[in-house]
């Protein structure tokens, strides 16, 4: 049986009707293990194999071309999304930070409270309301699309992330830090700025890595807010393209050349989230380790 | 306060990020310009978004046109028709590009009633399939198509099909309708020709860039519907004359209405032009043609620019842009799929792009093209 | 360890550290709660915008937005009925749900309670893979090779099958093909099967070991203590899991706008495509005018969903935390909190 208890000697009349109801329930959770990781080998398999064919010198160094032209790239997509969620991080994590040291550090009344749910409520908003709602304040202020407005929808979606994820991390910082701190003379803000926040590093980083895990992937805010471009932007008031993005185009077009960019741009994207993901998960172990 | 340790190598790590960016599009980031610069105006990025229709030949256009001015990025981005109109209306894009003219209330909409509505090439509205067997092109006239549309005739060996096609090898096979799902003038161009070869549906279900579609499937832009129809056996659709080809799907020969059935080809489809003059009316269409050979749901494609412009290289680029696809561009259009403009037309085009201005002043080409 | 010297000023006069701390200590206390309320006020604006956008569109068609069938953005034929898109997001958010809560309650059982370990990490790091994966690749995979599969395979069958059964078969009548909600159901399924794993898991793992022992002291099987002793203490955090994922799929747009074929159908075959209110704001957004009420229309279905999103994310947060309060442990409702974060991300 289990090997959770240890000491305690089990009965030993088990009627086999209770003991086949057991094992069926093993089976059953067997099963339902294999079905889930079923998708996930077929879709990184997938995509790994076309991906890898469109994998090219081509793909990082030359920009869209018409699909009558051969040897177009996904070159103006990459540096369209280091720009946008580069953005995105330099807006999201000052707030993200920030609001996370307000809950931990100071959030026991009832602002804390409304504050801390409407983070954990925000993580679940879909992202097209997102892009929708930063498409009526950004896009129709400016005048045009552009980078800067993606980026700013990106942190609609990131902040709450990050906001939560850093209040956890910054609890779990022992309070004796804390108090060592103060007793030493710090001043409360010096206290968790040069030695809460730092301890929690990782953490912090962790999070981070999290939060533009899921920005770098996001289409739907993008498409409403970036337009897209051919060509590669630097100016962030203007039109700009993004990997997601120019995915979801070139994969409903008719073109071959043009799907098989949809695979490598989608095959870099898979690695860039697993990438991220695995790294901060590790990192998220350490870091839980370092605290017990 | 002291900006915490993580803002600010995100902050760094964000202008490294854009400093790279800028470095990497100082080089040349395009197939390299073998063509004279001499020295003159280099242009200016421009954005320009609407039909799917005009995409391939747009983009085909500004990747030539990056060999006379370097720095003259257009983007454009195939929104589709509606898209074009809206965010030429807001103001968004530097030109907007329609399948179908201004309608009224549209014109009514916009900020600024200054602006010029000119045709740039030549295309057709296909009937595209995607049936086994079927290697010939099939006949088909208005009525026929429309009741397909309609969901009258539902499978490929319907009467309806067969009796236009004696000796074809028709399937018993449903007839799989795929459409546009974004507001498109390709569909409005194709709905106003079903409208007028059928009754039945011009009083069910109309004409217009977005229409109730009585059956069918709902793909994303022109590519979209050639994809749709290209992965379904019996499937069927609509689409522009170039993106049928380029799909390697079957296309039909649609009866004209001298009662010829005629097959969609550069030829044909330049037949259709001739009836084309300024002013552009929010009813001007080619379809149903009178002139004999000419394919009857043949269309055109619009480019709409306000004409009081304020930033001299933008307008610059316009003008050089568009008077270069007017003339040495035309030469290009057949090579992908689409006819050139009658070259008169094409002149009384020129006239509309010189009303373009600046603050008052008229804006010239930037070098003498042939 | 940061090194910890000692403060600057440590010998200064009482009353000027005091003054100069407390300045210092309230700048920064402000500051962070400036930031903090920020955030409740973004989602405040977003509100008001969407309310403010969509306002149009209801007072032109009121009650009949919602419950109408015709959705037609045409200019001078306008009318906005939702009930296409209400319907198919419904309908696709339920078949993910059937598929998912099972396999998800199964897989997250499966992590606490089974016995072998070496498989934990390894599949709870595969089920983190799942979350990670962008909506678009779904969406890619999906068009490729779920739909086909779908339409030459799998429905046929179902429908050859199943859809003989009488009043159920209706369900699954084979209409063609192309995307339709079933696929897109099952996509979705797949997308919101590692939050349903993630939460079901830190629910379960609340349970007390006091409750478990208590069950096998008694002889009960593994299978009697899961059923009889953990779910039912569960049982509030698993539909508060099931809740979260339901808001999840409620709100995913491009997979599904990939995949289910967009056309504004309601009809009793499953395997009829369909539209979901996120897919017709993704596809007609850039499109929809601002002179007629078609951007009002979509901005209105934008705050509807929100909404809809937003309650089931509270309602579940209730649920999560109630039974982690049941087990009287507040401090593991935080940490289950944290650990569904870092999962939910």
């Amino acid at each position: 049986m289990s090997a959770t208890v240890s000491t305690f000697e089990m009965p030993r009349t088990i009627s086999s009707q209770r003991r086949t109801k057991d094992r069926l329930f093993s089976i059953a959770l067997w099963t339902s293990v294999v079905i889930a990781l079923i998708p996930l080998l077929l879709i990184v398999y997938r995509v790994v194999r076309l991906g890898v064919a469109a994998i090219s010198v081509n793909l990082f160094a030359h920009t869209a071309l018409p699909a009558s032209l051969p040897g177009g790239g996904l070159k103006q997509a990459f540096l369209g999304t280091a720009m946008i969620v580069g953005l995105a991080i330099a807006f999201s994590v000052p707030l993200g930070v920030l609001t996370g040291i307000y809950l931990a550090e100071y959030g026991s009344g009832r602002i804390a409270a409304v504050v801390r749910f409407t983070a954990e409520i925000l993580l679940s908003i879909p992202s097209i309301v997102a892009g929708a709602f930063i498409w009526a304040l950004v896009v129709v202020a400016l005048g045009n699309f552009s980078a800067l407005a993606a980026g700013i929808a990106l942190t609609v979606l990131m902040w709450p992330i990050m906001a939560r994820a850093t209040e956890e991390v910054l609890r779990l910082v022992p309070t004796e830090l804390r108090e060592g701190g103060l007793a030493l003379g710090y001043p409360r803000w010096r206290v968790i700025m040069r030695i809460v926040l730092p301890t929690a590093g990782a953490g912090v980083f962790t999070a981070i890595m999290l939060a533009v895990a899921r920005g770098l992937g996001e289409t739907a805010p993008v498409l409403l807010t970036a337009l897209g471009n051919d060509f590669v932007s630097t100016n962030p008031l203007k039109p700009t393209d993004a990997v997601p993005l120019r995915v979801y185009n070139y994969a409903q077009s008719a073109y071959p050349a043009w799907r098989a960019l949809a695979w490598g741009g989608a095959l870099m994207l898979l690695v860039g989230v697993l990438v991220l993901s695995v790294t901060a998960r590790m990192l998220s172990i350490r870091q839980q380790r370092r605290m017990r | 306060m002291k900006i915490h340790r993580f803002a600010r190598p995100a902050v760094i790590a964000a202008a490294a990020v854009t400093l790279v960016a800028a470095a990497c599009s100082n080089t040349s980031s395009t197939s390299s310009s073998s063509g004279s610069t001499s020295g003159g105006f280099q242009g200016t990025a421009l954005n320009g978004a609407g039909s799917t229709f005009a995409q391939p030949l747009y983009q085909l256009w500004s990747q030539s046109f990056l060999q006379k001015e370097p720095d003259a990025q257009i983007n454009y981005q195939p929104i589709g028709s509606g898209g074009g109109i809206e965010q030429f209306t807001a103001e968004t894009v530097d030109f907007g590009a329609t399948d179908v003219p201004l309608q009224s209330d549209e014109i009514g909409n916009l900020p600024n009633q200054n602006y010029i509505e000119f045709p740039t090439a030549l295309g057709a509205v296909v009937f595209a399939y995607n049936v086994q067997g079927v290697d010939t092109p099939l006949k088909l006239d208005g009525t026929t198509i429309s009741d397909i549309f309609l969901g009258n005739v539902t499978k490929w060996n319907d009467a309806e099909i067969t009796s236009q096609n004696p000796g074809v090898n028709l399937p018993d096979e449903s007839i799989q309708v795929v459409h546009r799902s974004d507001e498109s003038g390709t569909t409005a161009v194709w709905t106003g020709w079903l409208s007028a070869e059928s009754p039945e549906w011009a009083s069910k279900v109309g004409a217009d860039k977005a229409v109730q579609w009585p059956v069918g499937t709902g793909a994303s832009g022109n590519d979209g519907v050639a994809s749709g129809i290209s992965q379904t056996d019996g499937g069927a659709g609509y689409l522009s004359y170039d993106f049928a080809v380029t799909a390697d799907l079957g296309v039909a020969d649609i009866k004209a209405p001298d009662g010829d059935y005629v097959a969609p080809s550069i030829d044909s489809i330049s037949k259709a032009g001739g009836g084309l003059t300024f002013p552009i009316k929010s009813d001007t269409t080619i379809i149903n043609s009178s002139t004999k050979g000419a394919y009857p749901v043949a269309s055109t494609t619009y480019v709409l620019i306000y004409t009081d412009q304020t930033d001299q290289s933008i307008a610059q680029t316009l003008v050089d842009f568009w008077t270069w696809s007017l003339t040495d561009g035309q030469s290009q259009t057949e090579q992908i799929n689409y006819a050139p403009l009658p070259s008169d037309f094409a002149k009384d085009a020129l006239k509309e792009v010189a009303k373009i201005n600046v603050n008052g002043t008229p804006v010239t080409p930037t070098s003498p093209t042939g | 360890m940061a090194t910890i010297g000692v403060p600057p000023h440590a010998d200064a006069p009482a009353a000027l550290l005091t003054r100069r701390r407390r300045f210092g200590d309230r700048a920064f206390r402000w500051t962070t709660l400036v930031v903090s309320v920020g955030l409740v006020v973004m989602l405040a604006l977003l509100l008001w915008v969407l309310a403010d956008g969509g306002w149009r569109a209801i007072r032109e068609f009121g009650l009949h937005f919602v419950i109408g069938r015709d959705w037609n953005p045409v200019a001078g034929r306008e009318t906005y009925g939702a009930l296409p898109f209400i319907f198919g997001t419904a309908v696709t958010s339920l078949i993910a749900m059937v598929l998912a809560m099972p396999i998800g309650v199964g897989v997250a059982l499966f992590l606490n309670e089974s016995g072998a370990g070496w498989i934990k990490n390894p599949l709870a790091v595969l089920v983190d893979l799942l979350a990670a994966i962008p909506s678009v690749v779904y969406g890619l995979w999906g068009l490729f090779v779920l739909v086909p599969l779908f339409d030459h395979t799998v429905e046929p069958w179902l429908s050859a099958s199943v859809g003989k059964v009488p009043v159920v078969g209706g369900l699954f009548r084979y209409q063609g093909p192309g995307g339709d909600m079933f696929t897109a159901g099952v996509i979705l399924a797949i997308m919101i099967l590692p939050i349903v794993t993630a939460v079901t898991r830190e629910v379960v793992s609340v349970v007390s070991t006091d409750t478990r022992e208590a069950a096998m002291a008694l002889g009960a099987t593994r299978y009697e203590t899961i059923r009889l002793g953990v779910l039912p203490t569960a049982r509030p955090g698993i539909v508060g899991a099931g809740m979260l994922g339901l808001g999840r799929a409620l709100g995913e747009t491009i997979a599904v706008a990939l995949v289910i074929g967009n056309s504004t159908n309601i009809s009793a075959s499953l395997f009829k495509s369909g539209y979901t209110i996120p897919a017709v704001i993704a596809n007609e957004f850039r499109e929809a005018t601002s002179a007629g009420v078609h951007r009002s229309a979509l901005l209105f279905l934008a705050l509807l969903l929100v909404l809809i999103a937003l309650g089931m994310a509270s309602v579940s947060r209730l649920l999560v935390r109630r039974t982690a309060r049941m087990m009287g442990d507040d401090v593991a409702a935080q940490e289950e909190a944290a650990a569904s974060t870092l999962g939910l991300a």
